[in-house]
């Protein structure tokens, strides 16, 4: 849980304050939204929350509701 | 400047800290805390169903005395035999840390011994431990022990240390008579796999001479899917391996050509090949061996070493490997166990014909022919022209 | 406007390629399930098709030279389809990713390291990828010779250890298995090895000179095929019918390396090649993921993303299945499926359309 927090401001030290500097928005802009993306997922790990898996709803998707899929062996 | 050392030392202090967090990895065990196993026992508990499981391991400390010495603390024993029990093999081992405190190191084990009460009830329950287990190594040999395991696991040798090594020795060395043959878990697995071929292991007995206990292979176990049916002999292992190509050395005695004495042959090289021939539901192996042979030792005083003679022991020898090879053949028939892997030798030739024997193997299997043609050649006669016999003065 | 600053040469592309097939030498062992004793036949097999497709990726990037994935897809498909079809490749770009890494996450749980905490292996090993990731592709490129000739190097020298083990007739008969099976097989074989260097269309845009693409990328794909190939051979030969039932066949095959008492344990081998292996592969997608979603941002370095990438590809690999079971199972079935339309079918698509709408106009100016 710590472990995770101090992480985190690591990166946020690392990147933000040359970003600010040079004034680059648009990279700005796309760190914070994968910045809180990743964070919060994080979060969800370390506090036991279950995360929904893209591939089991791809699974469903392309097995059940398109039937295509291979014969178990 | 201060910008510099604000790096450097922000980069100091960042090394700093990955020290305690890099320090190796949290599975690691120092050798003090291991129980190094080298062999382990399989038999039936006497009062419950469960099963015995005796580790052998290693006291460091002992191994450093020299082993004739019985002077000193402890009575020189280099081992520790630790038996624990369980429902399951995982569930036995966990057990032994009951005794030990420290988990069994397992993967330096050289040999599994399986007592004769859990063969002739079938292996299938006891084997995936020592197939799965992260530790164990699929080269660990598998033997039988002909009452059970921990008796054999006991019996100190001479001249080894520990009973486990002494085992593997004398089973790795098996090249030197042929009598039978080494076999380990992915061997095992394999036969065991593929539902027509018969598992073998060796057989291992405890002959008690005075109070020496010697441990000798006795023979090879065959086994029917998982369970023990037979046992084969020196000579029928032997034309097993003859068919199979893994003879690597051993003695072949035959009858001097004059019948007054025996003439002893060391087998130098031996290769085989079977030919599966399938022919309106009959079937007839095509064996061809050829190998080559030295002459060792003779115990008449005739003179061999001329080409009339050389032909008659050739014949004499092919038959009397024709005699091992039908010997196997025969017991394997008896126990309607396909020991040789014939049946593999058809999937693997004829896969069309196979898919109708394959079912039908038992009756199968009692019906097939052998065919051997076997050729061996020999090639010296070691240190001597003519044996010593006492001349004959000239009158 | 190129996102990245530096260039490859044509020869470091080869030994990209190769170290990129051949990290899938364990991608074999999970293959054996399915096609046993027939492996060899499935990766040749998956070869063969694969070869056309992947020169329709080098014709792409011949053809758009000095443009990276993301924005041949805005040239060829419009600027909204495009965006939409880059979004299926980053998505593609992630999902394989976070695989490869929970490769090695379980490589080491059940092998190597198996009472590490499983989420702490996968956080080092996404932060190193990231570090050479932040270096650059030039930097891959150059250490790509090192690790493809230690790959090489250990998959022959187990594979000449192993000789007096081998027995050859563990691979009749040649047809056994219903066809259904190999067919499973060369599509696994089609999307893992040989599909996923769809990747490698964010990294040919960079290259120096296109004259000599084609050769290296068929001479990188061969050698590579032939040290997968040589890792099956080894396997089924030396471990016959007990093949399929192992975890890791390439494992329990080298651990029966026995010579002399002295040539024992080498299974480390194994682990050692591997890890640099997939830890190259990884990085050759972690960079292409980068690239593309700070393309697709339309900003003009990649650097900064890099990490925030790199903690949603560790969570991502963490829960996105439960076990090896799971694992195996999925991608034996959606896994394959969901990415044949981007492999198989929009590059060639792209590739036509290009042809016949005469891209890249030459007012682009990047002087094909």
């Amino acid at each position: 849980m710590i472990i995770l927090i101090v992480v985190y401001i690591l990166i946020l030290v690392l990147n933000v304050p040359g970003l600010i500097k040079r004034k680059e928005w648009r990279e700005l802009t796309a760190f914070s939204v994968l910045y809180v993306i990743a964070f919060t997922l994080g979060l969800l790990y370390v506090l036991d929350v279950p995360i929904p898996s893209p591939m089991k709803g791809l699974q469903h998707l392309i097995a059940d509701v398109l039937g295509i899929k291979y014969p178990k062996h | 400047m201060t910008k510099k050392i604000n790096i450097l030392t922000s980069k100091l202090v960042i090394c700093f800290l990955m020290l305690f967090i890099l320090l190796g990895c949290s599975g690691g065990r120092e050798i003090n805390d291991l129980e190094i196993v080298i062999g382990m026992g399989v038999d039936k508990d006497e009062n419950s169903e469960n099963i015995l499981l005796t580790a052998q391991v290693v006291k460091e400390g002992e191994m450093e005395k020299s082993s004739g010495s019985g002077g000193g603390e402890g009575d020189g024993k280099a081992f520790w035999n630790v038996f624990g029990t369980g429902k399951s093999v995982f569930e036995a081992v966990r057990q032994i840390t009951h005794k030990t405190g420290n988990r069994l190191f397992v993967s330096h084990n050289h040999v599994v011994i399986c007592g004769k009460d859990l063969a002739l009830e079938g292996l299938q329950k006891y084997i995936d431990f020592f197939l799965r287990a992260h530790e164990m190594r699929p080269t660990t040999i598998i033997l039988i022990a002909e009452d059970r395991a921990l008796d054999v696991m006991n019996a100190k040798p001479e001249t080894e240390k520990l009973p486990a090594m002494n085992i593997t020795k004398l089973v790795k060395t098996y090249g030197f008579t042929s009598h039978f043959y080494k076999v380990n878990m992915k061997d095992f697995a394999s036969c065991l796999m593929c539902g027509t071929r018969a598992p073998i292991a060796p057989l291992v007995g405890i002959s008690q001479d005075k109070d020496n206990k010697d441990i000798y292979v006795s023979g090879m176990a065959v086994f029917n899917n998982d369970k023990m049916v037979g046992r084969l002999t020196e000579d029928e292992t032997r034309g097993l391996l003859w068919v199979l190509g893994k003879v690597e050395s051993g003695v072949l005695l035959i009858s001097s050509p004059n019948k007054q004495g025996k003439v002893a042959f060391e087998i130098l090289e031996a290769k085989s090949k079977v030919i599966p021939e399938v022919k309106d539901g009959k079937i007839v192996m095509h064996v061809k061996i050829k190998g080559k042979s030295s002459l060792s030792e003779q115990t008449t005083a005739e003179d061999l070493a001329t080409i009339e003679a050389f032909e008659k022991m050739q014949k004499a020898q092919t038959e009397a490997i024709r005699q091992e090879i039908m010997a196997a053949f025969d017991k394997s028939k008896e126990l309607n166990a396909d020991i040789f892997g014939f049946g593999e030798m058809i999937r693997k030739k004829h896969i069309n014909k196979w898919k109708s024997l394959k079912d039908k193997w038992d009756e199968i299997y009692p019906t097939i022919e052998l065919n051997t043609d076997i050729e061996v050649k020999i090639q010296k006669t070691d240190l001597l022209k003519k044996p010593v016999s006492p001349g004959k003065e000239e009158k | 406007m190129s996102i990245e600053k530096g260039k490859i040469c044509n020869l470091q592309l080869l030994f990209l390629i190769t170290g990129f097939v051949q990290s899938s030498v364990l991608l074999i062992d999970f293959t054996v399930v399915i096609t046993e004793h027939q492996t060899w036949m499935v990766i040749l097999a998956g070869l063969a098709i694969a070869i056309p497709f992947i020169l329709s990726y080098v014709a792409l990037a011949k053809r758009f030279h000095g443009m990276n994935l993301i924005q041949i897809n805005d040239a060829v498909f419009g600027r909204f389809l495009g965006k939409v079809i880059s979004v299926y490749y980053i998505f593609f770009l992630m999902m394989t990713l976070s695989f490869n890494i929970l490769d090695v996450g379980e490589l080491y749980a059940t092998f190597l390291m198996p009472d590490t905490p499983f989420i702490i292996l996968l956080i080092f090993f996404t932060a190193t990828c990231a570090y050479a990731v932040y270096k650059g592709l030039e930097v891959l490129a150059r250490v790509s010779h090192l690790f493809v000739v230690v790959g090489v190097i250990v998959i022959v020298s187990t594979f000449l250890l192993l000789i007096d083990q081998m027995d050859f007739s563990n691979f009749l008969p040649l047809f056994e298995l219903p066809f259904i099976r190999i067919f499973h097989g060369i599509h696994i074989m089609l999307s893992i090895p040989f599909g996923e260097t769809i990747a490698f269309l964010m990294i040919m845009g960079y290259i120096n000179k296109t004259e000599h693409m084609v050769k290296n990328t068929l001479i990188g794909l061969f050698i590579g095929t032939a040290s997968l190939l040589i890792a099956a051979v080894r396997n089924t030969a030396v471990l016959g019918n007990t093949e399929a039932i192992w975890t890791s066949p390439s494992f329990q095959s080298t651990r029966l390396i026995d010579i002399g008492t002295v040539l024992t344990r080498m299974d480390f081998l194994i682990g050692i090649a591997q890890t640099i292996l997939i830890f190259f592969k990884c990085s050759i997608l972690f960079y292409a993921l980068v690239v593309a979603v700070s393309q697709l941002f339309g900003l003009k370095s990649y650097l900064p993303l890099v990490l925030p990438l790199a903690g949603i590809e560790v969570i991502i690999a963490a829960t996105v299945f439960q076990s090896p079971v799971d694992h195996a199972a999925i991608t034996q079935d959606a896994g394959i499926i969901y990415s044949v339309p981007l492999m198989f079918v929009i590059p060639p698509l792209s590739l036509l359309i290009a042809k016949i709408r005469a891209l890249p106009k030459a007012e682009r100016g990047k002087g094909v």
